[in-house]
């Protein structure tokens, strides 16, 4: 006890304060740029950090990475389109209440829930990161492929009007991603003779054209405003309401983010993947969940209070096994390792001040993203509100040529965006959603590989079905599967007899 | 919510292009040589087109509404990907900021639905240009991303 309060003032002398409120609102303004992701926010400042204590340099890097997936959700409230993968579920409600005039609120929430949610995490990081740890090694890599599969029939249930064009999608998205030179055996795969595909189709460049572009195309084509203007534009942060929602949607946000940080703890499934499972939870539950995909303030609640308990869940694995959660984490622990740290189940009795000040750092950059969430989300809001059409859709279209550029230096990659965002769009015109084609794109790695050694190992003992249907925890998994595809179509058909009124 | 004698024709044909590029990459994958490389894309294309085929089937037993055309013009979308595939394509050649600048100025035209005042004519170009500028200084000197030079400039 002692020591853990020793720790928490070392984490409070004013330089570790310093450096979280600057990596939080430097992660924050970094994750709101479309292109730029939590992972590249990370890795652009590690050189920073080489210089500092390793304590400091994990505060700093925690603060980046916690900032820049509530950043995230700026873009997605305000244009649509998800800053970073984490935010891709936050577009669903997120945007239908920018629409319609509840953009400042829309921001508040999801700065309280990504303060809630970041803060459920670290305290997991800091209270259970050694059993919670032990849970990741439980995970084969059948596991994986059936977790990356219930993503895809997650975003496939929840498309809006047809779980089968979700499913083409999700499958278009899983193809999509087998695009370039294959990982073990070096094939080159569906490229069709292209020099330009060789390098496989970029998550980051797919995600902003299959999002942004169509909402460029749209805007351009009609003088409608952007976003609707209220006429009350001086109504503050709607801070009062915003909490009274949040109250109402207490266990919401703690289920959101204990399911973020479970997530989170697993390598390789990242904030889209809890995000997705809170949001889909959030909505199974609610007591009318037609509202959900309409600008429901819990749709917001649930995927941003997951997302952002996927830093603390991440850094389970990343500081107790030396598995990176998630892709930050990856190079989170690159840095670790420069500076000395030696990660591992030890880490926490060997080198507990490093760890336990670092823990309580994230904490105090978490609390410090409610003032500068809420500050910079206003701001944001206010400009994108203010600015004129003629300037905004220049503004957006050169930030996703020149992010999308940034992220392999590769022409390439922006003319696959473009391209894709005016496939999106065609999609979209006849009901086909972006976001299972994006998520099939982001798990298409996971899913994969996970197929492809459970497919061996079940060749190989001659247990095919054993391997794939047979272990507890898939069946698990399975289950949820067959739960979110079919449950949906089940309750249809149950609720006339049941005599509920209003099933749609 | 389904409505009699109507087809969701369009969502129909998109699915028959699904079931085309699934085949493609069916036939794509009778090239790989290791069954590391085949195995997961021909399954899933083939799960893409068993997905395809029963939306076709579903739609044809039961008609559904098609999706409401998009309202709007479609030359100034079409003007939008169009500017935005010249830009990327030219950038090599003329440079990243060149590039931006005609991006910026193209698109601005084709998203401007108010009258171009003096004030506008003065204001919208200087803004552009400070935009572009400032992105691009980000990204060269803070970033370090090295942005295409353009092969016109370079000796």
């Amino acid at each position: 006890m002692q020591a853990s309060v020793g720790y928490l003032l070392e984490a409070l002398t004013p330089f570790h304060v310093l450096l979280a409120l600057g990596g939080v609102i430097a992660g924050t303004v970094v994750g709101s740029l479309p292109g730029l992701t939590a992972t590249m926010a990370v890795a652009v400042l590690v050189p920073i950090t080489f210089t500092m204590e390793p304590a400091a340099a994990l505060i700093l890097m925690g603060a980046i990475y916690t900032g820049a997936i509530y950043g995230g959700a700026y873009a997605a409230i305000l244009l649509n389109t998800p800053g970073t993968p984490s935010a891709i579920a936050t577009t669903f409600d997120g945007y239908p209440m920018a629409k319609r005039g509840d953009g400042d609120l829309a921001i508040t929430l999801a700065c309280l829930a990504s303060v809630c949610g970041g803060l459920v995490g670290a305290l997991f990081l800091l209270s259970l990161a050694p059993p919670l740890a032990n849970v990741a090694l439980a995970f084969g890599p059948v596991e994986y492929f059936w977790l990356a599969i219930l993503g895809l029939t997650l975003i496939a249930a929840l498309s809006q009007g047809n779980l089968l064009k979700g499913l083409v999608g999700a499958c278009f998205g899983l193809l999509l991603s087998c695009v370039g030179v294959a990982e073990i055996s070096a094939d080159v795969r569906l490229t069709f003779g292209s020099q330009n595909l060789l390098g496989g189709i970029e998550v980051v460049s797919a995600l902003i054209g299959l999002y942004c572009i169509p909402v460029l195309i749209d805007l351009v084509a009609t003088p409608d405003r952007h976003l609707k203007v209220d006429q009350d534009v001086s109504r503050g942060f709607r801070l009062t309401e915003a909490l009274r929602i949040s109250w109402r949607g207490k266990f919401n946000l703690a289920r959101s983010s204990v399911i973020g940080t479970l997530v989170g703890i697993l390598p390789g499934a990242g904030g889209s993947i809890a995000g997705l499972v809170a949001y889909s939870e959030a909505r199974r539950v609610a007591r009318d969940n037609s509202r959900f995909g309409k600008g429901a303030p819990e749709g917001v609640q649930a995927t941003e209070s997951a997302n952002n308990a996927t830093v603390g869940g991440g850094f389970i694995p990343t500081l107790v096994l030396g598995i990176p959660g998630t892709p930050p984490d990856a190079v989170i622990l690159g840095a670790l390792l420069i500076q000395g740290v030696k990660t591992g189940p030890n880490l926490f009795t060997e080198q507990g001040s490093i760890v336990y000040v670092f823990i309580w750092g994230l904490l105090i950059a978490t609390v410090l993203m409610l003032p500068t969430g809420l500050l910079i989300g206003r701001y944001a809001y206010r400009s994108i509100v203010a600015v004129p059409k003629a300037m905004l859709v220049p503004t957006v279209a050169f930030m996703t040529l020149i992010g999308t550029y940034a992220i392999r230096n590769s022409v390439s990659d922006v003319v696959i965006m473009i391209l894709l965002g005016a496939i999106g769009w065609l999609l979209g015109r006849f009901g086909f959603s972006a976001s299972p084609i994006v998520l099939g794109l982001i798990l298409g790695s996971i899913a994969e590989q996970g197929f492809v050694q459970g497919w061996t190992i079940g060749a190989a003992t001659e247990n095919l079905t054993g391997q794939f249907f047979g272990r507890p925890i898939a069946i698990g998994i399975l289950l949820f599967i067959l739960v979110s595809l079919f449950s949906p179509l089940l309750m249809r058909r149950l609720r006339p007899r049941a005599g509920v009124p209003g099933g749609n | 919510m389904a409505t009699e004698g109507r087809r969701d024709t369009g969502g129909m044909v998109v699915a028959a292009i699904f079931i085309f590029v699934g085949g493609l990459a069916v036939w794509d994958s009778l090239d790989y040589t290791d069954a590391d490389s085949f195995v997961f894309p021909r399954t899933i294309a083939a799960a893409m087109i068993v997905f395809s085929l029963a939306l076709i089937g579903w739609n044809l037993a039961r008609p559904v509404a098609p999706e409401p055309a998009a309202p709007g013009s479609t030359p100034r979308r079409v003007g939008l990907v169009v500017a935005m595939l010249a830009v990327a394509l030219s950038m090599p050649y003329t440079g990243f900021l060149i590039a931006g600048l005609g991006a910026f100025a193209a698109i601005t035209a084709l998203a401007m639905y108010d009258p171009w005042t003096r004030g506008r004519l003065l204001l919208y170009p200087l803004v552009g240009a400070a935009i572009v500028f400032g992105f691009y200084v980000l990204f060269t000197k803070v970033l370090l991303v090295p942005l295409p030079v353009g092969r016109f400039f370079q000796g």
